[in-house]
């Protein structure tokens, strides 16, 4: 007779299941092999002196469009497998050991004793030198090029008056537009965060999948920069601050989502246990063991959420979403320096205002 | 003399192995009469806590079928299983008290099983059923407390306060786990009183784990031994004695210097 136990646990192990892990595995460390072949390919194009047609030195663009592809996924496939066969002899891959744990006798042992501490060392190691080429680190230029830019900064030292009633105006415009994008958010998040805590959501498969939906928009929502739904509402309302409430608002939706679930997610377990003993309906639970316990820190979130979209709305302003932003990007483009000045004061004033009385306020609540 | 009393708890073949791996409880059987005062005792990790929860199905468990007060607890569902709960007051090591709710919303949430969801919902309780909380915290010394936060409480008195709420809660059966474990030795005798109070004034029937085998002693009218998840003795106090402790706790554990287990 088979115990509880062995039954369990010959649950958790099928052959299926061990094959899905052994082949992620394999998955991972082919995209990891991948890497660094590429990147090796990449830095040895890189200093072999080669030209390009134009006769110049590559590119980093130029040496991307280079890389031998197909022929590298062939290889690091090949290598990839190789580790995932002999990994007793040669030590547990990175991606065996992320799927499926080390050997006990890897356990303990500092990364400099582990193939895969160093192969991760190596991976580390090729994306410092290859990003410093791709995106064309110049340390010289910027050491020793600081004349060119000492204009903008003496303007911004010298604000003008000019702008100051206009920017005035907008300051306030842009902290309601913040705020309205902030309470607009609110009970959607709050709804939602309840879905995409991963505690509340392990009873059934509807609760199950709930919880994945909720969690994939919100992480696709929150992908797409405020920047981008400004210019989506822009188009859909037209220019002015409505569209960068509904831009701000789609961004705090998902942030707030994320902040109050994650809150759910950490409560103290003891008086739902509690609560629910009592025979109190699912509704009952959440009203009297879970909401009192995160109405403190969803408080505190929202009022940093508020603080975040001031900022936020500066630059939803750069594309016509309305507020401060809105006047200060044609100064920036005229090289109006001195009221540029006026307006980033204006806007640096009001952030640090908004933060200490956000800081002293949370710090009340909790 | 318990063979004649109803049956309030029929356990059988009880098993929990948790996700990770660990057996819990090993095909443990449990049967408690009307009236009982039954100690569950053995090492911390042994189950007891486990134990306790797949009583009320706080913790699924793996195996086995409960039967409480004649109802299938394993099969019931929804309202069903609900309504189970609510003859079931449970107390905990922690006092498990909603800490930024008032006492008194606290005590009147005992009462949760039997009302209304729209009224519950705005923390709205009818005169009656407030008079009797209040009465219940006057009853457990907590006159005059019943509007301040739960959490500026001291230990003993969220305790209390928690008893007050298992009163509230109207139920026939009551399981206490490690309910003196935090609390500091002085103030251990004034809970089990309380305790024994809900078992003798109000015939609740009482299934408690405890640490102390000096409290068990005073207070338990059977006692339940658990090692590694397997129910390992039963009797009743008298016949428990310094063989039958180095049985529960195993051969380096002295009863003499260590009441405290
Ligand atoms: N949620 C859980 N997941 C995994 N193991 C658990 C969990 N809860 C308890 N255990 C384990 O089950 C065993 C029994 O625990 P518990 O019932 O709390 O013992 P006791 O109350 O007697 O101290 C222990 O080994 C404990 O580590
Ligand atoms: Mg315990």
């Amino acid at each position: 007779m088979t115990t509880a136990r062995e039954r369990i646990l010959a649950q958790q192990n099928t052959p299926w299941k061990k094959g899905v892990r052994r082949l992620q595995g394999l998955m991972l460390d082919t995209i990891l092999m991948l890497l660094v072949l590429l990147m090796i390919e990449f830095l040895a194009l890189a200093f072999s002196g080669r030209r390009g047609p134009t006769g110049l030195l590559l590119t980093p663009e130029e040496i991307l469009d280079l890389l031998s592809y197909p022929w590298l996924v062939t290889v690091a496939f090949v290598l990839a497998t190789l580790w995932n066969l002999f990994y007793r002899p040669l030590g547990t891959s990175p991606g065996r050991a992320t799927v499926r744990g080390v050997m006990p006798e890897e356990e303990f042992l500092p990364w400099t004793q582990t193939s895969r501490g160093w192969f991760t060392a190596l991976l580390i190691q090729l994306t410092f030198f290859t990003g410093w080429l791709i995106t064309e680190v110049q340390l010289l230029t910027f050491l020793t090029k600081f004349s060119k830019a000492a204009d903008i900064v003496r303007g911004l030292m010298n604000p003008s008056a000019d702008v100051l009633h206009q920017g005035l105006v907008l300051l306030v415009q842009t902290i309601f537009l913040a705020f309205m994008a902030t309470a607009f958010a609110i009970p959607l998040a709050f709804a939602l965060s309840f879905v995409a805590a991963r505690n509340l959501t392990r009873g059934n498969w509807v609760a199950r999948w709930s919880y994945t939906l909720a969690r994939t928009v919100m992480n696709l929502t929150r992908a797409v920069e405020p920047l981008v739904w400004a210019l989506i509402f822009i188009s859909w309302v037209g220019i002015g601050p409505f569209a960068g409430v509904l831009a701000l608002w789609v961004h705090s939706v998902a942030a707030l989502t994320k902040l109050y679930s994650e809150q759910i997610e950490s409560i103290d377990t003891g008086p739902v246990e509690a609560i629910t003993a009592t025979g109190a309906s699912t509704l009952q639970v959440l009203r009297y063991g879970v909401v009192p316990q995160i109405i403190p820190p969803f408080l505190s979130f929202t009022i940093y959420r508020w603080d975040i979209n001031v900022r936020m709305s500066t630059i939803i302003g750069f594309v016509g979403g309305g507020g401060i932003g809105y006047i200060l990007k044609p100064r920036v483009d005229l090289g109006a320096w001195g009221e540029v000045g006026t307006l980033v004061i204006l806007i640096a004033v009001t952030v640090w205002a908004m933060d200490i009385v956000s800081a002293k306020v949370r710090e009340r609540i909790v | 003399m318990s063979g004649e009393r109803g049956i309030v708890i029929d356990a059988r073949g009880l098993s929990k192995v948790f996700p990770d791996g660990t057996q819990a409880l090993d095909n443990v059987d449990l049967e408690v009469r009307e009236g009982e005062f039954l100690a569950i005792l053995g090492l911390s990790g042994s189950g007891k806590s486990t134990l306790l929860r797949c009583l009320n199905r706080l913790i699924e468990p793996t195996e086995g079928s409960v039967s409480i007060f004649g109802e299938d607890v394993t099969r019931a569902r929804g309202k069903k299983l609900r309504k189970i709960r609510s003859d079931i007051a449970m107390i905990f090591q922690q006092f498990n008290l909603v800490r930024r709710h008032t006492v008194l919303i606290n005590v009147l949430s005992g009462a949760l099983g039997r009302s209304g969801l729209l009224s519950s919902a705005l923390l709205r309780f009818s005169e009656y059923e407030r008079k009797k909380a209040m009465g219940f915290l006057e009853r457990v010394g907590l006159k005059g407390r019943e509007s301040s936060r739960a959490d500026a409480l001291s230990g003993g008195q969220q305790q209390r306060v928690a008893i007050a709420r298992a009163l509230m809660q109207e139920a026939r059966l009551v399981l206490a786990d490690e309910p003196v474990a935090s609390l500091d030795p002085a103030l251990r005798h004034s809970i089990m009183r309380h305790i024994e109070d809900l078992n003798r004034k109000e015939g609740m029937t009482v299934v408690c784990t405890l640490h102390d085998i000096d409290l068990v002693r005073r207070y338990a009218t059977r006692l339940v031994a658990l090692r590694a998840g397997r129910k390992v003795w039963e009797g009743t106090a008298e016949q428990f004695d310094g063989d039958t402790f180095r049985e529960i706790y195993g051969e380096d554990a002295e009863p003499a210097s260590n009441t405290m287990i």
